[in-house]
């Protein structure tokens, strides 16, 4: 049984941010026929300051999970909860900051005035919208383009403008969509530092991905949803740990050290031994070289040129 | 101008009328609450039905109890800001197209340009006003749904029915700012293209003399402008007015220059005015002199006006109440728009002969007949002097002041009569009027235009409330469909009606099936078909199609019963009362319509 919309439910642990209680959803046809089943039967809990990644392929139920948290769509069968409140409540949104896969924004509106008419979505008086978005349009790097209209923009810059937005009201929690989805490596990082800054400052961050790197990256916990069904749920180092294997890692060690290493693991009898030097990510080699390029111009460059 | 209806005070009518709306939609939402429990059920089975209903009905009302003005006004905003966006102001040149050309289209020569040109105008104001604000707002919400826009207004605060009406109000707005430019446009247009001057030369007028050669007075013509030329008398010192033609008459007054004698022709006189009547009720006598509900019909036709007959005793009476010294202080002046009926040709120029008197309804005593002809179309003034000559019991004339004798406690009767025989007077009880004075007519004109802003909110209330649940185009749809049945209201009643009591001859030719029969067969909607079983089955059809439209006809609003451009083509100030009617009437739907709308989006899934 459901109660009433803004009654506090789940009060035993005021932890518990978001919970999903056999939560489903199943699309219907005009005729009320079972269609699609997007999401089986889930139960789920989010705890307040953690980063809650929902992993999974395309067509997995994490975009109707978001979607039945914030109350855009209507659960089949369970209930979502959000502070305690049912999620099709709006009262519950004043605490909220939701980020949508595409940044659905309307683009006829500059990035001041689609700040400004979101604060006032919020209520906000006027001297407290224009600072929020002052400090938003700063933090996202956007104060040279305020001005423009957001059709103007490149999928970055609406990607920026649409955290902005779901920041305007200083969000308890905040969903995102597929937050770095069609960012470049650059864009990437920093939404990824924005969401553990929001983890810093305390705030409740939900966000889903197809991107295993972003999840690994950023998330305290995950769920694994695949074909509309919770595969997989925990601390994202507890679901990687390989319990079996032991990794040793050390710097400056010569090569009769190696060795002698290898020796005692065979001794002790260790199977599949690899000592070796360990690569770097792809990201992280392009995000020195952007930082080498911008600290002084032209250098890599010149080095390329020499090996080629 | 006709007025089949009286209007009543705004006072008198307005409690009840609440209550009954209260009742009505009282009655409507415990209907929709038990269908959307019935639909439910059939989903989720009856007690998840009630306890979703339920919530559904807390939740409605937690959300109107907590909507928020500046989340409305950021709404609104938005909604003017897209209009904006879509170049609605391209509209305002199609408006000024349209009034450059209309010069080419519309005859400045016809009998009243006035009314033809108001009419003119504010028809293509209210058309093309209204469908704007309906494009716009049946097409806002479904883009923004499509474009998943609404996902990141729905994920704030924002209740649905902020989105409703701030939709609302931003299409309004939109709407009346195009609205009074191409009011004002339009005032313009008109203002101008009746103004027109007229020339009288010296050589143009005859003294017309007694027999004793003294002059008695003089009489002569205009020069044409546009499209007619006015017959003028004068007196002997020149001053006078000329007759009245298109609805208007002019001052003319001589002038001695070094040259000799000219005239000047004043501006148009009772062209664009807005006249305040004081109406009567109406009774007859007929030929015997005997009381009567209702006067002659001459014929088939629209049984507005009833007609009395020339030469006979026959009568119409108008008893008029609250008429006073104060107000009348010259006499009453009787404003009549007589309709001729003519049995025979007779002199086509000349009027038909008829008279008025004036009664105590106490008394009985009257006034002599003042005598005056009555022209077609036009609007004939009469004005009773104070002092009136009354024929004593013994054959002899007394002078009776009017309302030291006549008028008594406020009240005053006016007796037409008609007095060539075997020709007709046609009145109807809003024909015979004394006149109170004149309103401005800039004022009259605004007034004419808030008829059109209501069927404005309407519209733009209906589009934005089937847009919260249907696609774009179905939306516009829809409200087109609405406006169409409440624009045949009438028709369609008296077609159910006919098609319920089989009574062919209140709408003949049947319903929709047997209409398309007929087009199709060729068969005049005259003839009775012949009855059988098809034909039994194709009535019954109707009937069960003609049903929803009658329910749809008593519910739809009736855009045109908005409109007061009658009375300002008519040159009739626009009664505060009916504006009243219309304005509550109008507050009424709006409220329907947003609370419609606001349910139907809050039950919708957004982002399904």
């Amino acid at each position: 049984m459901h109660a009433e919309p803004g009654t506090s439910r789940g009060a035993g642990d005021q932890d518990v941010i978001v919970a999903a209680r056999n939560l489903s959803k199943t699309y219907r046809d005009f005729w009320g026929r079972s269609k699609k089943v997007a999401l089986k039967p889930l139960d789920l809990e989010i705890r307040r300051g953690e980063i809650f990644g929902l992993l999974g392929p395309n067509g997995s139920g994490k975009t109707t999970t978001m979607k039945l948290l914030l109350g855009l769509i209507f659960p089949t069968s369970g209930e979502a909860l959000v502070f305690g409140k049912d999620a099709t409540d709006v009262s519950k949104n004043e605490r909220i900051g939701y980020l949508p896969e595409e940044t659905y924004l309307y683009k006829f509106l500059d990035a001041e005035e689609t700040l400004d008419f979101y604060g006032r979505l919020f209520d906000m008086p006027p001297e407290e919208r224009k600072r929020r978005a002052d400090a938003l349009i700063t933090m996202v790097g956007l104060s040279r383009d305020k001005k423009r209209q957001l059709k103007e923009y490149s999928k970055g810059m609406t990607r920026r403008i649409g955290i902005a937005q779901a920041l305007i009201n200083d969000p308890e929690l905040v969903l995102l969509d597929e937050p770095t989805s069609g960012l470049d490596p650059i864009g990437t990082r920093e939404m990824k530092d924005l969401i553990i800054d929001l983890k810093k400052r305390g705030k409740t961050v939900i966000m889903s991905s197809h991107l295993l790197a972003d999840v690994e990256d950023v998330c305290d916990r995950i769920a694994v949803l695949h074909q509309g069904e919770l595969k997989e749920l925990g601390r994202v180092e507890d679901l990687l740990r390989v319990t079996d294997v032991t990794q040793i890692r050390a710097r400056g060690l010569p090569a009769a050290a190696v060795d002698e290493l290898r020796a005692v693991l065979q001794r002790h009898g260790a199977a599949d031994i690899e000592i070796g030097n360990p690569t770097t990510t792809l990201e992280e080699l392009f995000l020195e070289v952007v930082r080498d390029t911008e600290a002084r111009p032209g250098r890599r460059a010149r080095q390329a040129d020499r090996n080629g | 101008m006709v007025l089949e209806e009286e209007i009543p005070k705004f006072t008198a009518w307005i409690g009840p009328a609440l209550v009954s709306w209260l009742f009505v939609a009282g009655l409507v939402a415990v209907f929709a609450a038990a269908l959307a429990w019935l639909v439910q059920s059939a989903l989720y089975g009856p007690l998840a039905a009630g306890d979703r209903v339920y919530r559904g009905i807390l939740g409605t009302l937690a959300d109107l109890a907590g909507m928020s003005p500046r989340r409305i006004w950021a709404l609104a905003r938005l909604a003017v800001q897209e209009s904006l966006r879509r170049n609605v102001l391209v509209v305002l040149g199609l408006f000024a197209v349209i009034v450059l050309f209309a010069g080419w289209f519309l005859d400045p020569a016809s009998v009243n340009p006035g009314k033809l040109y108001l009419g003119f105008i504010l028809s293509a104001t209210n058309l093309l006003v209204c469908l704007v604000v309906l494009v716009l707002s049946v097409f806002s919400l479904p883009a923004d749904i499509k474009a998943k826009a609404i996902q990141t207004v729905t994920t704030k605060p924002v209740r649905t029915g902020e989105i409703v009406l701030g939709r609302m109000l931003g299409f309004a707005l939109v709407g009346t700012v195009l609205l009074a430019l191409m009011g004002a446009v339009g005032w313009a247009f008109v203002v101008r293209s009746v103004r027109h001057e007229h020339e009288l030369l010296a050589a143009d007028v005859l003294e017309m003399k007694a027999e004793d050669g003294s002059i008695t007075g003089l009489e002569g013509r205009t020069n044409l402008a546009r499209g007619h030329r006015h017959r003028v008398e004068l007196g002997p010192d020149g001053t006078g007015r000329t007759d009245t033609v298109q609805g208007h008459r002019h001052a003319v007054r001589a002038v001695e220059t070094v040259a000799g004698r000219a005239y000047e022709v004043g501006p148009p006189e009772g062209l664009l005015e807005a006249r305040k009547p004081l109406r009567g009720t109406l009774r007859f006598l007929d030929r015997q002199g005997k009381p009567s509900t209702k006067g002659i019909s001459v014929g088939a036709e629209w049984s507005y006006r009833q007609y009395i007959e020339g030469g006979s005793l026959a009568a119409a009476i108008w008893t008029f109440d609250g008429v006073t010294e104060r107000e009348f202080p010259d006499g009453l002046p009787l404003e009549m728009i007589v309709r001729v009926f003519r049995t025979y040709k007779g002199e086509i120029e000349k009027g038909i002969a008829g008279s008025v008197r004036v009664r105590n309804p106490s008394t009985g005593l009257q006034s002599d007949p003042i005598y005056f002809t009555a022209k077609e179309f036009t609007i004939d003034s009469l004005l009773i002097p104070r002092q009136l000559a009354a024929t004593t019991t013994d054959g002899g004339t007394r002078q009776v002041d009017l309302f030291g004798d006549i008028v008594t406690d406020g009240r005053v009767e006016v007796v037409l009569q008609c007095l060539e025989p075997a020709q007709y007077y046609g009145v109807a009880q809003a024909d015979f009027y004394l006149r109170r004075g004149s309103g401005s007519f800039v004022a009259n004109y605004a007034k004419s235009c808030l008829g059109i802003w209501f069927s404005m909110l309407i519209v733009t209330a209906l589009g934005v409330m089937f847009s919260t649940f249907l696609a774009g185009p179905v939306a516009l749809l829809a409200a087109l469909s609405v406006v169409l049945v409440g624009q045949f209201r009438e028709f369609i009643q008296r077609l159910f009606e006919s098609q319920v009591t089989g009574d062919s001859k209140i709408v003949p030719g049947g319903g929709p099936i047997e209409s398309l029969y007929r087009i199709v067969t060729q068969t005049s909607i005259t003839l009775d078909l012949d009855p059988n079983p098809a034909v039994t089955a194709m009535k019954a059809l109707d009937t069960v199609l003609l049903a929803p439209m009658r329910l749809g006809a008593a519910i739809f609003p009736s855009l045109s019963a908005l409109g007061t451009s009658d009375f300002l083509a008519g040159g009739f100030d626009i009664p505060w009362d009916l504006l009243g009617a219309h304005a509550m009437e109008t507050l009424g739907y709006l409220v329907a319509f947003f609370v419609v709308g606001a349910v139907c989006l809050k039950a919708r899934e957004v982002a399904a």
